[in-house]
């Protein structure tokens, strides 16, 4: 069924700001946006068409993608690269609602754009932020990705709006997974010391070296000398 | 206005009336002292006694200080006094035609307004050096002189005027069409204004229209103070885009964000020129071999003038609108949105969910690698406690 106007709907919104863009000569300011234009080019090859909307700002881009909250982090990792060739851009990610006006003769409007707006007005060149409910987007689409990114701080906007911001962080996910490999040793050892502990608890601490040095294939004599050399080693 | 006619200022003698405004009766004179011919510009002083004094002070004060400017691109004044109740300037006789009047009998080029607005700027630059804010720049204090020479008029007197027409409210009334924001919202005015003044003229010069109308002063102070002008590229297609851009930096309402001195002003709109001048060449060099010049230009025009439209990352509110690039295509995606499918419909409305235990666990890596860790230890120490 066709609609007339569309209904609010989320997409995750990359804001590409071209850091004091209004202050820079109005040459600064062709060569910079010419700039932005490549890169823009470039970043949203990698997305289908018709998941991405470019949205031109007075003094950067915005692009709307939709369903793929990946693919907007990626083209915002992308688009880095281009503060080292002169491009001073700030990055803000949002995920929140948009809407085309006017069945889209008339460009989108949204908070999701207004927050993505906001977001990268804190951004500093070179740096990406995100917020938190671009955050929960992402872990909805891929959990554990959000365990990347690292809080940035609470900020408050022209509006008196507060949002909480993160960035990505490679140390975070590394972090996370040497803490995930120590909890699961730790909860490994945890249990077979347990069942090691019920069974003794049980038979008898004889019964139970009997049977493990047993199925070890380990005679009694072995045993007897392995155990004092054990203690040997312990008194010295 | 002048009751009587008149023959004698001071030491001029009036050989005619060259026109009449708000202020006064500008007069054509002759100065038997220098033999020369000079506009004698006249003032009708106030009745009223303390006003009179001190209109009479400021008006000596202003007068001096555009005495004091010398610049190939502002009219220059000679002397002032006072004959009875009419205070005078004179100032250089000008043979030459009104910005309004050559607005007004035909559509400016592009070149021309840039060229123009340079100079005004480059003069504009000047007196803002020596600490004078014109604080009235309009098309009809704009003079063009033979060989393609401006020059600005009424240097002090617009000041004198501004200060004399307060209203009851205390606000200032000059011209409002060319006020800048802070003048009409009565903030501390320097030399921005003038900019900001020059940057309306130059649009409507590029535009051949009016940028900010209204039936009645109000109605213009708002759109002064509140509307957003569109890019005059998308009015006039053959304004440059770098052109989009000073008019755009010139006309921001934000002091701080425009323009910060005329004679950066006048540079930019130099390199816009030249860009024009080459691009005009380039057309004519090649014209014959039938080469689209326009290729030659780095960005593309049509996405730059949207990106114009557009509000700042600074400015965007939740009611913000953003133009959809031109530059892009956009329709496959904008088409999910105007018509969404039944599973665009669910998947693009649908908020993001927490992730459970159980999803956690199917879908992070970290926590699959944990859980199997846990079922096969459990497992371990279940086989050692009970085997």
């Amino acid at each position: 069924m066709k609609t007339t106007n569309a209904a609010a709907t989320l997409a995750s919104v990359v804001f590409l700001r071209i850091q004091e863009f209004a202050r820079r000569p109005v040459q600064e300011q062709a060569r910079l946006r010419a700039q932005l234009e490549a890169v823009v080019a470039v970043t949203v090859a990698e997305l289908a068409p018709a998941a991405r909307i470019v949205l031109d700002a007075a003094d950067g881009t915005a692009i709307a993608v939709l369903a793929d909250p990946q693919g907007a982090l990626r083209l915002a990792e992308r688009a880095l690269p281009a503060t080292a060739a002169g491009l001073p851009l700030c990055i803000g990610i949002n995920h929140g609602t948009v809407q085309m006006a006017s069945g889209g003769e008339n460009g989108m409007i949204g908070d999701g754009i207004a927050v993505a707006a906001s977001v990268a007005e804190f951004a500093s060149p070179s740096r990406v932020l995100i917020s938190r409910s671009f955050r929960d987007a992402l872990a909805d689409v891929t959990p554990g990705t959000e365990a990347g990114f690292f809080p940035a701080g609470t900020f408050t906007d022209g509006g008196l709006r507060t949002h909480e911001l993160f960035f990505p962080d490679a140390q975070a996910a590394r972090r996370r997974q040497r803490r995930l490999i120590a909890l699961g040793a730790a909860v490994v050892i945890g249990l077979v010391v347990a069942g090691a502990a019920a069974r003794v608890a049980t038979g008898g601490q004889q019964k139970f070296l009997d049977g493990v040095f047993g199925k070890l294939g380990i005679s009694a004599k072995q045993r007897e000398n392995y155990t004092r050399g054990l203690r040997e080693k312990l008194k010295f | 206005m002048a009751k009587k006619k008149l023959s004698q200022l001071g030491r001029y003698k009036i050989t005619g009336e060259l026109g009449r405004g708000a202020m006064g009766v500008v007069y054509k004179g002759q100065d038997p002292a220098l033999d020369r011919t000079v506009a004698l510009k006249t003032i009708i002083l106030s009745d009223d006694v303390a006003g009179r004094s001190d209109y009479q002070a400021r008006f000596s004060q202003e007068a001096k200080a555009a005495g004091r400017l010398n610049h190939p691109q502002i009219i220059t004044v000679y002397d002032f006094g006072q004959e009875g109740d009419l205070a005078y300037m004179a100032m250089e006789f000008l043979k030459g035609t009104e910005l309004r009047a050559r607005m007004k009998d035909g559509a400016v080029g592009v070149p021309e307004a840039v060229h123009i607005a340079e100079q005004v700027a480059e003069g504009l630059g000047y007196a803002h050096e020596h600490g004078v804010v014109h604080r009235d720049i309009k098309p009809s204090n704009i003079m063009l002189m033979p060989h393609d020479q401006v020059k600005i008029m009424d240097f002090g007197i617009a000041r004198m005027r501004a200060s004399d027409h307060k209203t009851s409210t205390g606000l200032l009334l000059g011209t409002p069409k060319y006020m800048s924001p802070e003048q009409v919202s009565g903030s501390p005015v320097d030399h921005r204004s003038d900019i900001f003044s020059l940057g309306v003229v130059l649009y409507e010069m590029l535009t051949h229209t009016k940028l900010f109308s209204g039936e009645d002063t109000p109605q213009i102070f708002h759109n002064v103070v509140n509307f957003q002008p569109t890019a005059p590229s998308r009015v006039n297609p053959e304004v440059p885009p770098m052109l989009d851009f000073v008019v755009e930096r010139a006309l921001k309402k934000d002091p701080a964000v425009r323009y910060q001195d005329a004679f950066e002003l006048a540079a930019d709109l130099r390199s816009v020129l030249a860009e024009l001048v080459h691009r005009e060449a380039a057309v004519s060099k090649k014209k014959g071999r039938e080469i689209d010049t326009t290729k030659t230009m780095k960005l593309d025009p049509e996405a730059l003038r949207s990106a114009l439209q557009a509000p700042a990352a600074g400015a965007i509110g939740s009611d913000t609108r953003l133009p959809v690039s031109l530059r892009f295509d956009c329709k496959e995606a904008i088409g999910r949105l105007t018509e969404p499918t039944r599973r665009d419909r669910r998947l693009l409305t649908r908020p993001p969910r927490p992730v459970g235990l159980l999803r956690g666990i199917a879908r992070d890596p970290g926590k699959r690698l944990l859980f199997f860790a846990i079922v096969v230890a459990a497992l371990a120490g279940g086989a050692i406690a009970f085997a």
